[in-house]
């Protein structure tokens, strides 16, 4: 049992980023025809999504929405003791990229940074990887960045991911309070007899230098051993059992019912699961926000990109008890618990800006004297 | 009494296949990913059986024989568990 339960810590604020650069679904018509986009769109809900480009990442994105959310809030970088960033869209295959993001942020050097590798479960996880240094450390404030840019590494004609990944990098600010009351729960499982249901085969260690060559794969679409596969099948499944048992087993260890909560942030994989997770859970699916009709699955950042995208601009200030989850790559799956005052969730920013000094065309850049007065 | 309320899933899902008569559902591709996945969540619902990833060989897809074949050896293991 991975039952977690944090006092005194809470989430003081989320904010998120998205390319400026929309993609809509229809645009594929030409591609995969105007019956197989239709019934993607039905299926999943996905009319539109964001995309970087190609040297644009989703620390670039967090970057923007971290310097939002803290000039928000007030505080300064040495405030910060930890940063974790979990995705499996680094800038580099090494070294972590919570390490550019402290330079560029400017967080002191007296604070612990790392990633996590996780998709689509990474606030969740991340929540708890960061309350747990919270709750054992001497560490007021930490960020957790989330977010992926998947749509990077789907084969271009792969229609089952083609139009469904949007792209975005989110923040979330946790504090500690020294109120007791303030409480964030974490209910996690993993199932790694799933780890081939989303992969990227080639490009890590077991097969650095894989083929690139385009394969006719067996559910009909075109991939190389270094793009994303997914089976479908397999982890519509998975969800639409385990997702709901996660739930109901979280809100018997809570003690908590669903009309206790008074928003369901969960991760936006598509609109058929979603409905059937509320459905089998039991969950009032108009307290469920969806993003991804406009932004698409955006993997771990969708659950604040929906939570930006319903209260960001809300005007009332008020506190929300909120439910989030995250299940996918892994396979991981997670939910949580939290208040937060809408007043502290910002809208979704978009920004196309990226790290220049971050990208390393030439080998012999790596030896230029660094700039430490550098940081944006 | 289980294949009616099969049919009734079935039928539900997509009226416009005669389930009745159709044996070859996956492999003239009458039913699709999605339907699958819609068919496996509401017997879930009706029957309270589960069926995983190993047991999604297209065969047991194939009709609703097959399907309703499916659900009752998984509810005899079930029981006997």
């Amino acid at each position: 049992m991975a039952f977690f339960k944090f006092n005194s810590i809470r989430v003081a604020g989320v904010a998120c980023a998205v390319p400026k650069n929309e993609v809509k679904s229809e645009t594929y018509k030409s591609l995969f025809g105007d019956e197989e986009v239709e019934k993607f769109i039905e299926m999943t809900g996905v009319h539109a999504s964001r995309r970087t480009f190609e040297h644009q990442t989703c620390s670039d994105l967090g970057f923007r929405a971290a310097s939002e959310l803290m000039a928000h809030k007030g505080i300064k970088p040495e405030e910060i003791g930890a940063l974790i960033f979990s995705s499996h869209s680094p800038d580099y295959r090494r070294p972590s990229t919570a390490f550019v993001l402290q330079y560029r942020l400017g967080i002191p050097k007296e604070s612990v940074c790392y990633d996590i590798s996780l998709g689509c479960s990474s606030l969740v996880v991340g929540m708890q990887t960061v309350a747990s240094i919270m709750n054992s450390g001497d560490i007021s404030k930490a960020l957790l960045f989330v977010g992926d840019t998947a749509g990077k590494s789907v084969y271009p004609e792969d229609r089952s991911s083609a139009m469904l990944f949007g792209e975005a990098g989110a923040v979330m600010l946790l504090e500690k309070t020294g109120n007791p009351s303030d409480e964030i729960n974490a209910l996690i499982r993993s199932d790694g007899s799933g780890f081939r249901y989303m992969i990227i085969p080639g490009g890590g260690y077991r097969n650095l230098h894989a083929s690139e060559e385009v394969v006719m794969c067996k559910d009909g679409n075109p991939r190389t051993l270094m793009n994303s596969f997914i089976q479908g099948t397999s982890v519509f499944t998975f969800t639409i059992f385990d997702v709901p048992r996660l739930i109901k087993d979280f809100f018997e260890l809570t003690q908590t019912t669903s009309d206790q909560y008074d928003c369901f942030a969960f991760h936006q994989a598509n609109l058929y699961i979603l409905k059937q997770i509320a459905k089998k859970a039991k969950i009032d699916f108009e307290k469920m926000p969806i993003s991804l009709d406009r932004y698409g699955n955006t993997s771990g950042a969708s659950a604040i990109v929906s939570l930006c995208d319903r209260y960001g601009n809300d005007s009332e200030k008020k506190s929300v008890k909120v439910m989030a989850c995250g299940f996918g790559i892994g396979i991981s799956l997670g939910v949580t618990s939290f208040e937060i005052n809408t007043a502290d969730i910002l809208p979704i920013f978009e920004d196309d800006s990226f790290y220049e000094d971050g990208l390393i065309t030439d080998p012999n850049q790596l030896y230029q004297k660094k700039n430490d007065s550098q940081h944006s | 009494m289980a294949m009616e309320k099969l049919l009734a899933i079935l039928k539900d899902i997509r009226p416009d296949v005669d389930f009745e008569n159709e044996t070859e559902l996956i492999d003239n591709g009458i039913l699709d990913s999605f339907d699958v996945v819609s068919i496996i969540s509401e017997i879930d619902d009706v029957f309270d059986v589960q069926i995983r990833i190993n047991e999604l060989d297209p065969e047991n897809f194939n009709s609703a024989e097959n399907i309703c074949n499916l659900i009752t050896k998984l509810k005899n293991i079930e029981n006997k568990q």
